[in-house]
């Protein structure tokens, strides 16, 4: 990429901007061959937490079977694998959307956004036995949709293969579209690698790269494909997660009827994958070793999307309560006391307490949101109050035995009192190792991807260098940015 | 994002304050033009408080017709200028300069458009005096607190009186230089409005600063102000497809998005009548474009969950309104009229630069979005007042009167009548913002190409 001519006169900012190309690829070449003890230490303790977490789901298994009169007990599991797809799934995205709105503080961490998508690949594992524990459609199999003997769901009237093949084509299609992003954003720099490198690696880059040669063409053809690609991506995941959370969450509670909750859950996955990653930004910057290239800016610039997007969450959560609550529905009473303020009340108040007040009160200040630990403690919060807004959601819909019931009102009227069915469930040993495991899965393999492909973007970063000058004006020196058509 | 020329300032003060300083007859004959037609639409909404609501189309079950189907579609259109005019300043977007004072000036003109249509509804306004001074509260006549419908207004009256003022806020600077310009009692009154202002370092620091909190502070109360009066619908629980929890975003997109359509059509008109070609160019309309492809879209995502859930409730009544809406005609041409014009029709045009770059088919495509808005509104409101439910021991279809259709049409001109009487005093395009603009803009050159570029404070 050819260098502008004000570079070594007005480039006095911060310290990325100093470097020249090679610099850069020298640099990130080396961080990339070079992987400390600690790196693999990490490594290890994830994959043994995997392990730990596979052999409770066999143990689990084996117990108690893998059926729909055993789905109670693998709620704790669908919340796990939920919040799997509100994170890792959706941290693609990120990198899809600010590079559509051409950001330039997008570029140190839109390649370990886009490295979730091999994620994806636990995801469509993990939901198997997921869609195993799944009620069927026609309860009572006489081919009849009817209110009170079969269940609600969003297929009525049961297209061929609905709910689990259509859920599972969903989730494979988001998958292969997030690796195949991965694949033609990461092709310059694999090509870049094999040139540098040598042996084995030189020779896998050097395929995967596919012939890239850094010709106008090839540059044309990969924006052409980038852009193709997010849209589709884009698309199926909103998709995947109105499938997802309507089938294993909504569906499964008879009477609950909400409109806003699959967008809920797409945005709730928009919050906690940005929080995924501004954490991931931290640890390259502070752990991995790339101080120089990420500065305060793209943490300022996440924290006021996290904060946007924060507010929207808090939004979307009063509208439903509030529908909810006014309307003194006798169902839509019982969804509430069941999902926020009685069998759910603590893993509600964490959820709300984590994905908006902690979130909210500190990003409010201009002073945290231009900071690296104020967006990361706030970006950390809404991780935990994701997976807790996952713990309320799908555990309460997985341990409802009478799916077919017309409302969980009936439940309340039939027990005169809480009916076993809505108690809350705490989680057993077994159910601790699956959560663990599913997490550590998900970090075990993020860390080996990077060994695969770069966690930062060369060329981005290299690109990045040419749109941002610092020119004197008047009495101080302001940032000069880019913006390319 | 910069194709026009360098402009000067002393140009820029000269092109953009010629609707003030000369007199083309043109714009006089439009605004009387428009004020005929309110004229109009006054003397049947004072024919109507003569005669009663009988003279309108509005009938057991139906109450709600014509007039809150416009209260709702004009509460939207004010959407625009917090849209365009907060958040675009918030977030620094370059393009925004041409296009805020328009957006901002008529959020104020249709949300006071929107407050008439409630009274005009009511049949007999002057009654509003018991609402606000309630004369009986010994014998419980007074307004419910606890009804949506009360929370409506002050929700209105708040974004109506933070607009003004952010607009009046943003006219400052230009109010003083119109002052410096002026003679006579012309001067002395744009004197009292610019507040003595001489933009001095202070001035432009505090001017920034309460720029920046208006944009921040407004933002609330503008997404409150559609969801509550998603509220009067969605809290009504006897009506089916009204309690619907989605409602509140769902009604705040959709006026984004034909709120921003608005902005468009008032841009591409601003640009034809007043010849500002080299301050609203393609590109701001591309950028417009772009925006509004995802605002439309994010809305489709709403409506087809909307849709959906009264038909996953498997609820009899529930499903005849979705049924009724949307397989018996007439109303069904008119569903399917709305869906086209408001998501299909527009973003297909959207999706090609060339449509997006040229003024005249964004009108085309806006007018589109605005007609399918207005009858989303319609369709909302009518079809589940339409079914006979429990306790309905009357009920008719509805057709709108004469009467109601003159006044819809006047509100219109009414909005265009105050747009056109502001452009005469006040500058639609902001003067200030245009020339910080020119300071800010810059180029980087890469290789054998001048890559735009903008200045920015760390």
């Amino acid at each position: 990429m050819a260098r502008h001519p004000h570079e070594a006169a007005e480039r006095t900012g911060p310290p990325e901007v100093h470097l020249s190309d090679r610099e850069v690829m020298q640099d990130l070449a080396e961080k990339y061959d070079a992987a400390c003890p600690k790196f693999w230490l990490a490594v290890a303790v994830a994959g043994g937490l995997f392990a730990l977490g596979v052999l409770a789901f066999v143990i689990r298994a084996l117990d108690v079977g893998l059926s729909d009169s055993s789905r109670n007990e693998y709620g704790y599991y669908a919340a796990a694998f939920a919040f799997l797809i509100v994170t890792a799934t959706t941290a693609p995205l990120a990198a899809i959307a600010f590079r559509w709105t051409k950001n330039h503080w997008r570029r140190p961490f839109s390649r370990a956004a886009e490295l979730f998508s091999l994620v994806g690949i636990l995801a469509v594992l993990a939901f198997i036995p997921m869609l195993i524990v799944l009620p069927g459609i026609d309860l009572n199999g006489d081919g009849v949709l009817e209110l009170g003997k079969d269940r609600r769901t969003i297929w009525f009237s049961a297209p061929i293969g609905a709910p689990i093949w259509w859920d599972m084509a969903g989730l494979i299609g988001v998958v292969v579209c997030g690796l195949a992003l991965l694949w033609v954003s990461a092709r310059p720099d694999m090509a870049q690698i094999a040139q540098v490198s040598n042996g084995l690696r030189a020779r896998v880059m050097g395929r995967l790269a596919c012939g890239w040669q850094g010709t106008v063409r090839d540059w044309n053809v990969q924006k052409g494909q980038m852009a193709i690609l997010g849209a589709f991506y884009f698309m199926l995941l909103v998709w995947v997660h109105t499938l997802i959370s309507l089938d294993f969450a909504l569906s499964l509670i008879p009477g609950w009827r909400d409109s806003i909750f699959a967008a809920h859950h797409v945005l709730t996955g928009i919050q906690a994958s940005a929080g995924l990653l501004i954490v991931v930004l931290f640890l390259m910057k502070k752990v991995g070793g790339y101080d120089r290239y990420i500065g305060v800016d793209p943490f300022w610039s996440f924290a006021k999307v996290l904060l946007g997007v924060t507010l929207l969450w808090g939004y979307f959560w009063f509208s439903e309560f509030m529908t909810f609550w006014y309307g003194r529905d006798e169902t839509e009473q019982t969804v509430i006391k069941l999902l926020m303020v009685e069998s759910y009340r603590t893993a509600f108040l964490l959820n709300l307490f984590f994905s908006f007040f902690i979130p909210f009160v500190l990003l409010l200040w201009n002073g945290v949101r231009k900071s690296v630990l104020g967006p990361t403690v706030a970006g950390a919060s809404v991780i935990i109050g994701a997976f807790f807004m996952m713990v309320r959601l799908y555990v309460p819909a997985f341990n409802i035995k009478d799916v077919g019931a017309e409302s969980i009102a009936e439940f309340e009227a039939a027990h005169g009192g809480t009916a076993a069915q809505l108690l809350p469930v705490l989680p057993g040993p077994l159910d601790v190792l699956m959560v663990v495991g599913m997490m550590a899965g998900a970090a075990f393999i993020f860390l080996l991807g990077t060994r695969l492909i770069p966690i930062m973007s060369a060329w981005e970063m290299k690109e990045g260098l040419m749109y941002v000058l610092y020119r004197p004006f008047m009495k101080g020196k302001y940032l000069v940015l880019g913006k390319p058509e | 994002m910069q194709e026009g020329r360098a402009l000067a300032d002393r140009q820029i003060n000269r092109d953009l304050l010629h609707t003030i300083f000369t007199h083309p007859k043109w714009q006089w004959g439009l605004i009387a033009f428009f004020g005929i037609i309110v004229l109009g639409a006054m003397c049947a909404a004072g024919y109507m408080f003569n005669r009663g609501l009988g003279v309108s189309g509005l009938n057991r079950p139906v109450m709600w017709g014509f007039f809150i189907t416009n209260f709702v579609f004009w509460i939207g259109i004010s959407h625009a200028g917090v849209m365009l005019s907060a958040i675009l300043r918030l977030s620094k977007a370059e393009w925004r300069r041409p296009a805020t004072r328009a957006a901002e000036v008529l959020t104020v003109f249709s949300l006071m458009t929107a407050m008439l249509m409630p009274l005009i509804h009511a049949g007999r306004p002057w009654r509003v005096f018991y609402w606000v001074f309630p004369f009986d509260w010994a014998r419980g006549v007074y307004p419910n607190v606890r009804s949506a419908l009360i929370w409506d207004p002050s929700a209105v009256f708040t974004y109506l009186t933070s607009s003004t003022l952010f607009v009046y806020i943003a006219l400052l600077p230009d109010l003083a230089v119109i002052r410096d310009r002026s003679t006579g009692i012309r001067r002395q009154i744009y004197s009292v409005l610019a507040l003595g202002w001489r933009g001095n370092p202070r001035q432009w620091k505090l001017q920034i600063i309460a720029g920046v909190l208006l944009s921040a502070l407004i933002l609330p109360v503008f997404v409150s102000v559609h969801s509550i009066v998603s509220f009067d619908f969605s809290m009504a629980i006897a009506v089916k497809s009204w309690h619907s929890t989605i409602f509140p975003p769902y009604f705040v997109i959709g006026a984004v998005h034909s709120g921003v359509a608005a902005v468009v059509i008032v841009m591409a008109v601003m640009r034809w009548l007043y010849g500002w070609q080299e301050y609203i160019r393609p590109e701001h309309f591309d950028a417009l474009g772009r925006l509004l492809v995802v605002v439309a879209t994010g809305w489709f995502f709403f409506f087809v969950l909307e849709f959906f859930f009264g038909l996953y409730s498997l609820e009899a009544d529930e499903i005849a309104v979705k049924d009724f809406l949307s397989a018996q005609a007439p109303w069904s041409w008119w569903f399917i009229t709305f869906v086209g014009t408001t998501y299909f029709i527009p973003v297909g045009m959207w999706l090609f630069k060339g449509v997006r770059r040229n003024p005249g088919l964004m009108i085309i495509a806006c007018i589109s979005v605005n007609i399918g808005m207005w009858l989303e509104r319609f369709l909302i409101i009518v079809p589940g007042l339409a079914q006979k439910q429990v306790m309905n021991f009357t009920y008719f279809t509805y057709a709108p009167s004469v009467v109601e259709v003159v006044i819809v049409i006047g509100t219109f001109a009414l909005v265009c009548m105050l747009m056109l009487l502001f452009a005469k005093v006040f500058p639609l395009i902001p003067l200030y913002d245009i020339k910080e603009g020119e300071i800010a803009r810059d180029e980087i050159q890469i290789g054998r190409r001048k890559v735009p570029a903008v200045l920015r404070e760390e």
